[in-house]
């Protein structure tokens, strides 16, 4: 067992939250997409304490964690209202504030 | 070798959890694909020797996180005319890798410069008790930090996701005096 093989995982799993935002239309996979790029820095956190023998990493991590079930509990609320609004999922209908004045 | 074999399952599980959140078509495949990925994690917490983060990482993400998503997915994104039509779904996750490989290359080489190595872990190191002593410790002020966000983020989830009509004033007035006159 390696670093490099946990920096791998952790590049890897980061690439693959990014390519969930930028590709897909769901807004539901965009939320998990945010998710799993956390994780990912999470993951890296870790790892780093795990090589620097001390807890502060870890600690680090915990709190992170922390601030995903935050962002979990607001994104859903987002998710609940913006359907409420639009009734759709599609992420591209939710744009309305980019829009300017006599547009659409 | 034990290590490495348990190390190659777990993040074939990651890797392929989260492959296959980014590209199924119904969002609740997506949802227990992440499950799948956000176990796998679990799993390595574990074999890096943080027993108490493995625990954490059940608990909240995968006890907490995820159910939540799931139980709105249930309610709002089950519907096959609620999911978005995307037929060059594919073809974007390409092009978008092609945009992300050379972003991941370079977080790759920055982090493979470091040059560094597993050692032997010290005496208590993972264990509940050296993480309690430097959370209360040295982390104790962004510990309170996150406790205020936790709450200012229940505040801030109630007030978005609430119905306007319950919480108009007038209508609140409304439905005092039909209750008054009821009685």
């Amino acid at each position: 067992m390696i670093p490099e093989q946990f920096f791998i995982l952790s590049t890897l799993l980061f690439s693959i939250g990014l390519i969930g935002i930028v590709s897909r239309r769901n807004i539901f996979v965009v939320y998990l997409s945010i998710e799993l790029m956390l994780s990912a820095v999470n993951l890296l956190l870790v790892t780093f304490s795990r090589l620097d023998q001390s807890m502060n990493g870890s600690v680090i991590a915990l709190l992170l964690i922390a601030i995903i079930a935050a962002e979990a509990s607001i994104f859903l609320a987002m998710i609940i209202q913006l359907y409420r609004s639009k009734r759709s999922l599609d992420s591209d209908k939710f744009s309305e504030l980019t829009q300017k004045k006599g547009q659409q | 070798m034990l290590e490495n074999s348990i190390f190659a399952i777990l993040s074939l599980f990651l890797v392929i959890g989260s492959l296959g959140m980014i590209s199924f078509k119904h969002t609740i495949f997506s949802a227990f694909s992440f499950l799948i990925a956000m176990l796998a994690l679990a799993g390595l917490f574990a074999l890096l020797e943080n027993s108490f983060l493995f625990l954490a990482q059940i608990m909240v993400s995968v006890g907490a996180v995820v159910v939540l998503g799931l139980m709105v997915i249930i309610s709002l994104g089950s519907i096959e005319k609620n999911i978005p039509h995307e037929p060059y779904k594919f073809y974007w996750i390409f092009i978008s890798t092609l945009l992300v490989t050379p972003l991941a290359l370079l977080i790759y080489k920055a982090l493979i410069s470091l040059h560094a190595h597993f050692e032997e872990t010290r005496e208590g190191y993972g264990e509940l008790k050296s993480m309690g002593e430097r959370l209360f410790s040295e982390w104790v002020l962004p510990f309170e930090a996150v406790s205020v966000l936790l709450l200012s983020a229940m505040v801030g989830a109630i007030v978005i996701a609430r119905k306007e009509k319950y919480f108009k004033k007038e209508n609140y007035f409304d439905n005092h005096n039909q209750q008054e006159d009821n009685k």
